[in-house]
């Protein structure tokens, strides 16, 4: 059966038959393409002849966002946008040019799931001139595209084009850092930086994107071209092709920075189990953490936690997305702050450097001179406890930053404020407040002017800032006064008695800044509120030798092929208020934090390579009212030669040693490249 | 006459088994691959990469995206094209005839599926997404219905009037399901090649005659009943009459743009990169249906016959292979390949010289689009098959 099957006689006449239509349709081809392209040449110069000319612009593309290594944070994507030609569909009015036309747009509407009103809005724009295309829609999905230019008559004058689309090919990281893109503002447009800009042009807002607008900002492109009567193009009279915008290289180390996000999360949420001795487990709601090249001020490292999807932005954030990155239920872990920089917390005691610091240069300490850590100090009728129940002998400045002894600051801060107040009552009109100056000095209560938006200045307070701060909340406490002493005459309780006593004090007399403000102060608690940012300025100048850079994200821009444009360059905000010897016995009790015995960040460190790679810190731990305490630790490594400062903030998350000295540990193990350690839940409590 | 005393002899039988074992291996299937087929396709393939790349290099370049977008995805899909050319020849195409109605049968399910799944816009149904991939399945369908009707007809009575009816109720289902998309373009395909079938397999003159007489009636029919909405029998007319009223409306601004590319690509063309149309996009669809504008715009006359003349030489194989075919199956499966690529040859170039109607219609191998260029190496997988293995001894 197969054989006789196989054998089946062949129709070679059939074959040839259709070899020969196959030749036909190979030889139609070329005697057309002879004609058309051989022959026919001088006809397509006649067309030529009946030309207009018309301009159209081409955007240019946005500079890129790099990290140190060059890898692109925000680069741009090709995304399929569709647009239109109001030359074609609209007349000068902006109203359709014919039944046709509003069709064609009614079809669009309908195709793109859009009202047509959504179309006439884009159409509007006068960021465009009136020959270039408008998009009316960004990224639609590919059977749109296909859809359209495969039935081109039912759409004259629209067309699917890519444009380029901000894109995050490291995904979340460096979220807070990066910012986004949209239409420029009215006032902006008013605002002579921005002369050239159009109305519906894109600028940076938030981030690297705001601060580096100008340079990433390309300049955009035009063509002069020739058309028909037809509106075909014809010639190209002149090209000047876009001008993209440069790079910016910034001193971001990928791999640490993907480091510090990823221990501080996981730093966070293993922290959460720890419970306190009253039985709370830490909250441990948020935090953030710097790591800073203390021999220039570079951030080589930004974390803020919770953190969220920077693409969202790049296409505009649906409600849902709003929610979640700026409206969260719990306002405390809102998503949209960039802690390092807009955190202002209590520091608590990693501020201890700038007390010591003060103390120093006030004279009432010299170099290894010592005062007395009890457990308690009183002023007046107030008790100020150390946060160790048992009194320490006395020590010096460097025993007093291991053992974070606060009544060893308490008594010196004091001492400086009896000295001044006497100063001011015997009329001395220009005393210096030593303390809130060294304070100054070490770049706190003001705006270092990172290269990112909406930093925080934090507040140090001082005489002036106590009565300017009484002034603007005088009117409010009067009335709480008032309230207070109407409650008290109907119903008296010592509760209401307090109340009454409280605002009564803060309406008449809360201008006068007094020795438990100093005193407080000292510890970076009462009413002291510092960055990250801030410390971890403050410690990379310890760990330099005392110069307080600006930090800087940027490094330098670059031209779209790699040349250099300019340097960012790293700018001396200054030198720290304190003597070479005071400055090392500073450094003394940091390295003795950590290395020495009894050191409140030793146990963090445990398996830290000290011998090889010595560290120097100091932790905190920050009282904010009644919440759990605000958790700190700021450090330095290696001590003798410092590479990185680094500081670890996590609001209410407990001990400093608790949980950002852990956390803090192992963002140095990643930077010096050795194996980081998993998270187990922090043991005692100290400081 | 008959030697037994050789038959006994070792010495003879062994040098028997030495001829026998020479013919055999001078017959093994992987040393009749046909190397100018292979060749040609994959020329014309670079070709395309090279006329994708320049097609959108201007518009990627001017928005600072990276210029190998298209083609990074092209050359993937030309490697994957690769592969299925590999595993359709290797496969015994004798035991892919068991299989025949599987795939067959598959090729129409996934037709229904696109239907199903495939996302609805304004009912224009002619993709599957899958994981980024657009997936097309009336690519599929092509290679399902060659197959499917060559199986069907490798051993039945091929002159009567039953062949004719097998063939066409084997077309019905992927025809009416790619017409329902609606997929114009590659209905015509199938269409055309259904012809090509029936003609080389052997239906009477009579009944091929008839056909091309009901196809001519129900196209007139079709435009006369104004089955069509007036714009698209534009669409299909206008290339005919470039100084219509039709044209004048812009029915003819795929056609014009493309004619002004082409022709004014001259002898020599104006250069990679050169060409002005190509590079302000002022043919749409340049680097998919329209590529050959590109070809012709910056490569030129010389150019475009190379593109002619490598296709010409890729369907003379496919004719010659028809023709050395060891069975009918194998016949069918080579001339129906050679007649589809034919017919989308024609009907795109001829699209883009404004000798056709505007069809959408991909140029094999050249045009952008994954699952054109995956379908056709496989295609000519097939066809190598049928080459391979075209000796009685294996």
């Amino acid at each position: 059966m197969a054989a006789s099957i196989d054998d089946a006689p062949q129709r070679p006449l059939r074959l040839t038959l259709l070899a020969a239509v196959v030749l036909l349709f190979v030889l139609a081809l070329l005697s057309r393409l002879w004609f058309l392209q051989i022959l026919a040449g001088s006809r397509f110069d006649e067309l030529s002849q009946s030309q207009a000319v018309r301009l159209v612009t081409t955007e240019a593309p946005r500079g890129q966002i790099l990290a140190a290594n060059g890898e692109p944070l925000v680069g741009n994507r090709a995304a399929p946008t569709v647009v239109v030609d109001r030359q074609v569909l609209l007349d000068g009015n902006g109203d359709p040019r014919s039944e046709g036309a509003e069709r064609v747009l009614e079809d669009l509407a309908q195709l793109l799931g859009i009202s047509v009103e959504d179309i006439f809005d884009r159409l509007a724009s006068v960021r465009y001139s009136p020959y270039s295309p408008v998009p009316v829609m960004e990224d639609v999905p590919s059977e749109v595209r296909f859809y359209i230019q495969e039935h081109r008559e039912f759409f004259p004058g629209i067309d699917v084009i890519d444009l380029p689309v901000r894109t995050y090919p490291q995904e979340q990281l460096a979220a807070h850092l990066l910012g986004y893109t949209n239409e420029i503002s009215p006032d902006q447009l008013q605002d002579p930086d921005f002369v050239g800009y159009r109305q519906g042009e894109k600028v940076g807002r938030g981030g690297l994107e705001q601060s580096y607008e100008f340079d990433l900002q390309g300049i955009e492109g035009t063509n002069r071209l020739a058309v028909s009567a037809r509106g075909t193009v014809l010639e190209v009279l002149s090209t000047i092709p876009p001008t993209p915008g440069d790079n910016l290289v910034t001193n971001i180390d990928l791999d640490l920075q993907a480091a510090v996000e990823e221990t501080l999360e996981s730093g966070i949420l293993s922290s959460r189990s720890i419970v306190r001795s009253d039985g709370r487990n830490l909250e441990s709601v948020a935090g953030s953490a710097v790591v800073i090249r203390p021999s220039d001020g570079a951030v080589l490292a930004m974390a803020s936690w919770p953190t969220f999807d920077p693409s969202a932005f790049a296409d505009g954030l649906t409600p849902d997305e709003f929610a979640a990155i700026f409206d969260t239920a719990v306002a405390d872990e809102v998503p949209a702050i960039n802690r390092a920089i807009q955190g202002a917390y209590p520091p608590g005691s990693v501020y201890k450097t700038v007390s010591g610091a003060a103390a120093m240069e006030a004279g009432l300490i010299g170099p290894g001179s010592t005062v007395p850590c009890p457990s308690s100090w009183d002023l007046g009728s107030i008790t100020f406890r150390n946060w160790n129940a048992r009194s320490e002998g006395a020590m010096d400045l460097a025993t007093a930053l291991k053992r974070s002894c606060d009544t060893f600051f308490y008594e010196l801060a004091y001492q400086q404020y009896v000295r001044e107040e006497g100063a001011l009552d015997d009329g001395d009109q220009d005393v210096t407040e030593l303390f809130a100056e060294t304070a100054y000095g070490f770049g706190f209560g003001r705006e270092l002017g990172i290269d990112l938006p909406a930093e925080q200045d934090g507040v140090i307070p001082s005489r002036d800032w106590k009565e300017d701060y009484w002034e603007r909340t005088r009117a409010n406490n009067c009335a709480l006064a008032d309230q207070a002493a109407e409650t008290n005459r109907q119903n008296p309780t010592s509760s209401t008695a307090y109340a009454l006593q409280l605002y009564t004090e803060l309406c008449q007399d809360g201008y006068r800044f007094r020795g438990g403000d100093a005193v407080n102060a000292s510890i970076g608690q009462g009413d002291v509120l510092t960055t990250p940012l801030q410390v971890a300025a403050s410690y990379a100048a310890i760990a330099n030798g005392g110069t307080l850079f600006q930090p800087r994200v940027g490094d330098r821009i670059v031209a779209p092929d790699g040349t250099l444009v300019r340097e960012i360059e790293p700018t001396a905000l200054g030198q720290l208020p304190v003597s070479e010897e005071g400055l090392a016995e500073i450094r003394q009790g940091l390295e003795d934090v950590v290395m020495g015995d009894g050191g409140t960040g030793r146990s963090a460190f445990s398996t830290f390579p000290l011998d090889e790679i010595p560290v120097a810190g100091k932790t905190g731990t920050a009282e904010l009212g009644s919440q759990i305490p605000y958790s700190w630790f700021a450090a330095y490594a290696p001590a003798d030669d410092p590479q990185f400062a680094v500081v670890v903030s996590v609001e209410r998350g407990g001990g400093g040693s608790q949980t950002s000295a852990p956390i803090a540990a192992r963002i140095l193990q990643a930077a010096f490249g050795l194996d980081v350690d998993p998270f187990a839940a922090g043991d005692e409590i100290l400081d | 006459m008959d030697f037994p005393a050789l038959r006994s002899d070792p010495a003879a039988r062994h040098a028997r088994a030495q001829v026998q074992s020479r013919w055999q291996s001078a017959t093994a299937p992987a040393k009749h691959v046909d190397p100018i087929l292979i060749a040609a396709g994959i020329m014309l393939a670079l070709i395309g990469l090279l006329a994708i790349y320049s097609a959108k290099y201007a518009p990627l370049t001017n928005q600072g995206l990276p210029t190998d977008t298209y083609v990074t995805r092209q050359g993937m899909a030309l490697v994957i094209g690769l592969v299925a050319m590999t595993v359709a020849a290797a496969w015994d195409y004798r035991s892919l005839r068991t299989w025949s109605s599987l795939l067959y049968v598959f090729s129409v399910i996934m037709l229904v599926a696109v239907l199903l799944v495939g996302s609805e816009i304004k009912g224009a149904q002619s993709w599957i997404s899958l994981g980024g991939f657009q997936f097309q399945p009336s690519e599929l369908a092509k290679i399902g219905f060659i197959i499917g009707a060559a199986a069907w007809l490798y051993d039945r009575d091929v002159e009567g009037l039953g062949a004719v009816l097998g063939v066409l109720a084997i077309l019905a289902p992927p025809l009416a399901l790619i017409v329902l998309q609606p997929d114009p373009g590659t209905g015509s395909i199938l269409l055309f090649t259904a012809f090509v079938i029936m003609l080389v397999v052997g239906v009477r003159a009579r009944y091929l005659i008839a056909l091309t007489i009901v196809g001519v009636i129900g196209l007139v029919g079709v435009v006369q009943l104004e089955l069509l909405e007036e714009h698209q029998v534009q669409r299909l007319t206008s290339f005919a009459n470039p100084e219509g009223e039709a044209c004048a409306q812009g029915a003819c601004y795929n056609t014009d743009q493309s004619l002004i590319a082409i022709g004014s690509g001259q002898f020599a063309g104006k250069g990679l990169f050169q060409g002005t149309q190509t590079n302000l996009s002022y043919v749409p669809e340049n680097h998919t249906d329209f590529i050959f504008t590109v070809i012709g715009e910056e490569f030129g006359f010389i150019g475009a016959i190379t593109v002619l003349g490598l296709f010409a030489v890729v369907l003379w194989r496919c004719l010659h292979i028809a023709a050395v075919a060891r069975d009918r199956f194998g016949m069918v499966v080579a001339a129906g390949v050679a007649g589809l690529l034919a017919f989308q040859l024609f009907v795109n170039v001829g699209m883009t010289v404004g000798i056709m109607p505007v069809i959408g219609i991909p140029l094999p191998f050249v045009s952008y689009g994954g699952t054109s260029l995956i379908a056709t190496f496989a295609m000519l997988g097939l066809v190598l098959n049928v080459h391979m293995r075209r000796f009685r001894s294996n």
